[in-house]
């Protein structure tokens, strides 16, 4: 019973999501006949026509009383919504099944937030726009748009619940230092130069490769023109590519052979890299048994994506993203980038990030629009009008830059609406008012984005924008896959037993499980807790494993709530298990540093995490505030231990093992 | 941590389009809010209730803003709101909630009545006084815990509180009283009611402080003959649910025995002997606790325990049965139950009507001994309530042999012991019913029994195992939940109690069977408010000045002046000397600020009576708000998790590790690691709830809940 939608101010949807047992309430509930027909515009409606009354009342308690709903919950906590606004947007998420609390539904509403950020870029800033890309007034277009962030969202909730990178939000490397070093001289040599040098690439400029081994990274290279990847970004990477080639249990299931075998490729499910109707990751996924929605209706979807993109090699066709860059010190945030896709071997992916030659416009267009939300936050408080905002350095600056900007871009109408603002604002003889000045910003803004939206969008490599040729992908994956031919058995399997427990058994008694995380470099280390019914793990797979599964994943709840709340350390005993939780601080030599009091955070912030809103760089960068010369190192780690060890042994174990961990991870990745 | 709104809403008056909000607004708190605003969040949450509801085909009972958190109850047309601050935890916004309705309904009777025959002004008048109470007198820890007014208990002297729970039994035995509480200037002295009903009684509109008449109640005057003076008896309605454990266990002094925490943790199982202490009367009457021992220990092996109590109703009956048999018709002889060689003695003389001189005796008493005594006669009369959910073993074996020789050892008493501690509990409608009680005939019991005298029954006839108890349970205390002891004791006394065949059986037949009582004590609690099923009752209640009794009877009690009578004239004097001594014991200043310097916070809350021991002062200084956060954290989690019993929490970074890794010249340093408790400048905040673990007894943990966590509140 699960469901998510997104909605204007005026409940119109702009997305939802649901899955079969809220489908099938709603259909009870609106009655067999009305659903006959089409299915999708009818679901639309009826969700339309159920919570209109709570987004208008949300929206007008927002009014009255400066202050909205942010939860709801049902007797017993049956039902649980968890509504968050974002901009003019209304998210909305609902739980009917116990499996999911508060913060796990706002985590989700933030993550997807995160993911429109990610697929529209600034876009998102201007609510009209955003509208438009989330509801196209084409009904076709509207399903492909809709059936893809329903993917996304499948996937990132079965990673979620599977996957302990995506619990604890942090990026999982496999752990093999030689043939790391490997693949990062392949992906330096055989793909980043190669690409950078050849001719035919038309503008395009390759940034960032890595390799991962179904969720996990195998290794990762940045060109040195590139500025670093946030790892926020890149877990969001991981995330489109399980979607477009989904390698977890699902795919196994099919097969007779253990895993614990020296699997041979068979084993895997493999799409064919080339197109084809059966061929697309989505569609073999259905077949495998997690259902999105209705399996027609995806295959549809991945048709009509061929039609509009004619010959492009259907899933691993490059996508526009936008990520997270600084430019020359310049924090410039969801710079377009070029995202394309190379899978090596079924659950072996590469993937190469490009940048083409028009980035700059879109760092100049950020910092436009930039200054111009600010004014429009002054203007909206009220605090400058007239002569204050003239004078104001901001203004200055602003004047000077747009001034500057419409000389090189021209563009009539973003000409005019800059001049109708300047009229308001600067002339002496007919000064606007406030809120016709604040309606010139708007507009200005308005323009702007839809400048950035014809350029990145529009224009983007899965529309027809430009991108590397095909052969020249064709060559790059092929050159890796010679280079890893013979590792390929192996990496899958060591996939699954990453890090293995019983190493860790004979120092550490009592120890059942652990989660170390690298909040600096968001990276996270674990034995593996195998998820599926066909792998086993060193706690097999019945139900001990799953046992164990659920104490971790109810620790990771606990602890984020009490982070949330300010409280760095969390020891609790729960049946036979002590779970403890422990964040501290470092600097670059391993010396802990003196910690400080974490900022409590209201109920309806956003959760503690990295995909959405980034809670841990915003705790970096807070604590370094107060070590100004220090580069700041922050560490978490989760452990589980079994309730006859003795409170003290328990912390002298997790230090001891912090300290272990810490510096196995000192081992670069470049 | 307070409250920004209270109101209750018709929907009924608001079904048209023209139908302006405010004619279904019946009360809002603070009634300075301006009109509009009313209507705006009557209107609006009245309407999202409907939709969600309508969605998720469950009652809405929850909304959060971000700066405001609403509990909602909806009760057929009528939606009662309460608007809190985001601090406070949601199951305490929702608690709180239930309490308010249960205490209207209470007084009021169903909401729906109570507004069709009243006057809304009326009605309001009473919210406002009654409100203002509520939040005058709750601190932002009693808000999170929801927990009763106690009397601070290391305050008093013990045995006042013996005293008080004395003459609320001597109460018990008038015709038509169920149960009752004795509170000192509106907090809590002593007890039998389970905690929903005591904190009716607490909230009593009219209480001690303010004489004001009760809001929406017709004090019932009318009806009876004068009322001795200051006493005051009116109509109020409790639930199907209380109702029955009032019956059900008349005697049960669910809370607040004055019992400090230490002793109310003593192992149940060292209960019996203490409970022994009545063999004070024995010796005035050797021949009926000989016939007691015997029974008990010609008791057949019992029958596995695990069917003994599925069916609690008929073992209840048994039991019943032979508390009447022992003790119901020699009053005299019970009161003087307790221990203490003074007290008893002073008791014994005439117990009705002696409590002014027995208090002279209370200086002969030291306090330890008193509080033995004070524990047994207030424990003893424990019925079953429940099996315990782990009892110990050794009195599991115990129970088998309880000709056992060594009934000295505290870890195994005889149980005859603990039977005898079971005694007096009778069923007052029962005796009303019956109208003479010797036709419970105890003497005959005894008679057919009495001829064999326990073969090896010291405990019986010595009192030499009490004082052992009596330290004993003083240092096992610690260990023990509160909630187990009480369990435990029925425990005890439940195998005994079967094997009694013969008369008891009959007059205990007649107690309302196949009532599970756990199950009744979480209704009482978690669901006061529904408006059907109320039953009537009567409330008694009777001030001396800063001192109220408040007594449940039957609604027979107002017209039988002869039964007010008794009661009031058996209580007004004890009465007079409880006041007397307690203003005299009692510093002036209850809320008095804790010390300056504390050198740590802590919060002790004992989950089955619902009070709340804490050192926090009346104005929370900014660590103290950090403290009582973590508090509402753990407090949720801890009723959310029902495996969870230990939770430590801290700002400071525990994991302290100061070795450079990578330095080579330092390699082998070990790091130096600080538990939290051991972090000087940040106090980690800690809290356990003991689970009470150790139960290989099957049956009693199957019959039990999870009700025996009760200790929380560790600060380190």
């Amino acid at each position: 019973m699960k469901c998510v939608l997104v909605a204007t101010e005026g409940a119109e949807v702009l997305f939802y999501w649901m899955d079969k047992e809220f489908e099938e309430s709603l259909r009870l509930k609106f009655g067999q006949s009305e659903c006959e027909g089409a299915g999708l515009p009818t679901l639309e409606d009826q969700l339309s026509t159920l919570l209109a009354p709570v987004i208008i009342s949300s929206m007008t308690m927002l009014e009255k009383l400066s202050d909205t709903y942010t939860c709801f919950s049902t007797e017993n906590g049956n039902y649980l919504y968890v509504l968050h606004l974002f901009g003019e947007c209304l998210f909305i998420a609902i739980n009917g099944d116990h499996t999911e609390g508060e913060g796990d539904l706002r985590q989700k509403l933030c993550v997807l937030k995160y993911l429109f950020e990610v697929h529209f870029g600034l876009v998102t800033v201007d609510g009209q726009l955003i509208r438009k890309e989330l509801r196209p007034p084409d009904l076709e277009q509207r399903v492909q748009v809709w059936e893809h962030f329903q993917s996304l969202l499948w996937t990132y909730s079965r990673l979620r619940e599977q996957e302990q990178c995506f619990a604890v939000e942090a990026v999982e490397r496999l752990i093999h230092p030689q043939l790391c070093k490997l693949c990062i001289e392949a992906l330096e040599r055989h793909v980043i130069q190669a690409i950078n040098a050849s001719p035919k690439r038309a503008g395009e400029e390759a940034l960032h490769a890595f390799l991962l081994v179904h969720s996990k990274l195998l290794a990762f290279y940045s060109s040195h023109s590139a500025s670093s990847l946030r790892p926020a970004d890149l877990l969001a990477l991981i995330l489109l590519v399980q979607d477009l080639y989904p390698s977890e249990s699902t795919a196994e299931d099919n097969d007779t052979q253990e895993t614990d075998s020296f699997s041979p490729a068979e084993e895997y499910f493999t799409p064919a890299p080339s197109p084809g109707e059966q061929s697309s990751g989505s569609t073999v996924w259905l077949e495998e048994g997690t259902p999105p929605t209705d399996a027609s209706q995806v295959q549809v979807a991945e048709d009509t994506l061929q039609t509009l993109v004619p010959r492009s090699p259907g899933p691993s066709s490059p996508r526009r993203i936008f990520l997270d860059t600084s430019v020359k010190e310049n924090y410039c945030p969801m710079v377009p980038h070029t995202m394309y896709c190379l899978p090596l071997w079924p659950g072996i992916n590469m993937v190469v990030l490009t940048k083409g030659p028009n980035t700059p416009l879109a760092l100049v267009l950020y910092q436009l629009l930039d200054g111009f939300s600010l004014l429009e936050k002054k203007l909206k408080e009220g605090q400058e009008v007239g002569s204050t905002l003239r004078s104001h350095p901001l203004m200055g600056d602003l004047r000077q830059r747009m001034d500057k900007f419409i000389k090189s871009r021209g563009g009539q109408e973003l000409q005019s609406t800059w001049l109708e603002f300047k009229t308001k604002a600067f002339s002496r003889s007919e000064p606007g008012s406030s809120w016709e000045l604040l309606q010139a910003c708007r507009r200005v803004k308005r323009q702007l984005c839809t400048i950035y939206r014809l350029s990145f969008l529009a224009a983007a490599p899965g529309r027809g924008g430009p991108h590397l040729p095909q052969h020249l992908q064709d060559r790059v994956q092929t050159l890796m896959q010679e280079k890893l031919t013979d590792w390929k058995d192996f990496l899958l399997v060591k996939s699954r037993r990453n890090v293995t427990m019983v190493s860790y058994l004979e120092d550490f008694p009592g120890l059942v499980h652990f989660i170390y995380v690298d909040r600096t470099t968001g990276q996270m280390v674990a034995p593996s807790l195998s998820s599926s019914e066909r792998t086993s793990s060193e706690l097999g797979r019945g139900p001990l494993a799953t046992f164990v599964r659920t104490k971790v994943w109810a620790l990771i709840r606990l602890a984020r709530r009490y982070l949330q709340k300010g409280y760095t350390t969390l020891l609790f005993r729960e049946g036979d298990f002590y779970c403890s939780y422990f964040l501290w601080f470092e600097n670059e030599m391993g010396y802990k540093l003196q910690i400080i009091d974490v900022p409590v955070l209201s109920d309806d912030a956003a959760p503690v995490g990295m995909l959405g809103g980034d809670y841990y760089r915003k705790l970096l960068r807070y604590y370094s505030k107060g070590h100004p010369a220090e580069a700041v190192r922050c560490h978490e780690l989760l452990a589980l231990h079994l309730s006859v060890i003795p409170v003290d042994m328990l912390v002298q174990q997790a230090g001891e093992l912090a300290r272990r961990l810490g510096e196995a991870s000192h081992v670069p990745l470049l | 941590m307070g409250w920004s709104y209270f109101f209750l809403y018709d929907g009924s008056k608001v079904k048209g389009e023209g139908d302006p909000t405010r004619a279904g607004i019946c009360y809002f708190y603070p009634s300075q809010t301006l009109l509009d605003q009313q209507e705006l969040l009557c209107g609006q949450i009245a309407g999202v209730v409907h939709c969600i509801s309508d969605i998720s085909g469950s009652p809405l009972t929850f909304v959060r803003l971000r700066k405001l958190k609403f509990a909602i109850k909806v009760d057929g047309d009528y939606l009662w709101v309460l608007g809190c601050a985001v601090e406070l935890p949601d199951g305490s916004c929702k608690q709180l909630l239930d309490q308010l309705i249960g205490v209207f309904t209470f007084y009021n009777g169903p909401v729906s009545l109570a507004y069709e025959s009243g006057s809304r002004e009326e009605l309001s008048a009473g919210w406002d006084t009654f409100i203002e109470q509520i939040l005058s007198n709750t601190s932002d820890l009693h808000r999170i815990f929801n927990s009763l007014w106690n009397l601070d208990r290391t305050k008093v002297e013990p045995l006042l509180l013996l005293k008080a729970a004395l003459i609320l039994q001597t109460c018990q035995r008038s015709r038509h009283v169920l149960a009752g509480c004795i509170l000192y200037k509106g907090l809590i002295v002593s007890t039998q009611l389970p905690p929903s009903l005591t904190a009716k009684v607490l909230f009593h509109p009219a209480a001690p402080r303010d004489q004001e008449p009760p809001p929406g109640g017709d004090a019932l005057q009318e009806g009876g003959a004068a009322l001795p003076p200051d006493v005051q008896i009116r109509p109020v309605f409790v639930t199907e649910g209380e109702a029955v454990s009032l019956h059900e266990f008349p005697r049960e002094p669910v809370t607040s025995t004055p019992a400090s925490a230490a002793r109310l943790q003593e192992p149940s199982a060292l209960r019996p002997p203490k409970g022994w202490s009545t063999p004070a009367p024995k010796e005035n009457n050797p021949g009926h606790t000989e016939a007691m021992a015997w029974e008990l220990a010609t008791t057949p092996e019992p029958t596995s325990p695990n069917t003994v109590w599925p069916d609690g109703s008929g073992e209840n009956g048994h039991w019943y049965g032979r508390d009447w048999e022992s003790v119901g018709p020699a009053k005299p002889r019970h009161s003087a139950r307790g221990r203490g060689p003074g007290l008893s003695r002073a008791l014994v003389k005439e117990p009705g009507l002696s409590w002014g001189k027995e208090e002279l005796d209370l200086s002969e008493i030291h306090i330890p001994e008193a509080q033995e005594t004070e524990t047994s006669s207030g424990y003893s009369d424990f019925p079953c309530v429940r099996a315990p959910e782990g009892a110990d073993p050794g009195c599991e074996e115990s129970g088998s042999d309880s000709g056992s020789p060594e009934p000295k050892s505290p870890k195994a008493p005889p149980v005859g012991t603990a039977i005898g501690g079971l005694l007096p509990p009778s069923a007052p409608e029962m005796l009303v019913q019956n109208g003479a009680q010797e036709r419970l005939g105890h003497l005959s019991g005894d008679s057919s029994q009495a001829p064999v005298p326990g073969e090896d029954h010291p405990p019986a006839r010595t009192s030499g195992p009490l004082p052992a108890c009596c330290s004993d349970s003083g240092q096992t205390g610690t260990e023990l939940p509160v909630g187990g002891q009480r369990e435990e004791q029925c425990d005890d006394g439940g195998p005994e109690s079967r094997p009694g065949p013969g008369p008891e059986c009959d007059s205990g037949s007649a107690d309302p069977p196949g009532n599970s009582p756990s199950a009744d004590r979480t209704n009482s609690r978690s669901a006061p408010t529904s408006s059907v099923g109320l039953v009537r009752m009567n409330l008694y209640t009777h001030c001396v000045k800063g001192l109220v009794l408040s007594l449940l009877a039957e609604e027979p009690l107002l017209g039988d002046g002869a039964a007010i009578e008794e009661v009031y004239h058996g209580s007004l004097a004890s009465l007079n000397g409880l006041e007397v001594h307690l203003q005299e014991t009692l510093p002036q200043d209850q809320a008095a600020p804790a010390p300056p310097g504390r050198a740590y916070s802590f919060t002790h809350y004992d989950r089955i009576q619902n009070v709340l021991t804490a050192n926090l002062p009346q104005v929370a200084t900014a660590q103290d708000r950090r403290f009582l956060q973590a508090v509402s954290l753990m407090h949720s989690d801890f009723a959310q998790l029902p495996t969870l019993y230990e939770v430590t929490v801290s700002e400071s970074c525990a994991l302290m590790i100061e070795t450079p890794r990578l330095l080579p010249s330092l390699p082998g340093t070990p790091p130096r690691l600080c538990t939290p408790a051991a972090t000087p400048s940040r106090r980690p905040t800690s809290s356990s709830w003991r689970r009470w673990r150790g139960a290989p007894a099957s049956r009693v943990r199957r019959t039990v809940p999870s009700a025996s966590r009760a200790r929380p509140g560790r600060s380190c």
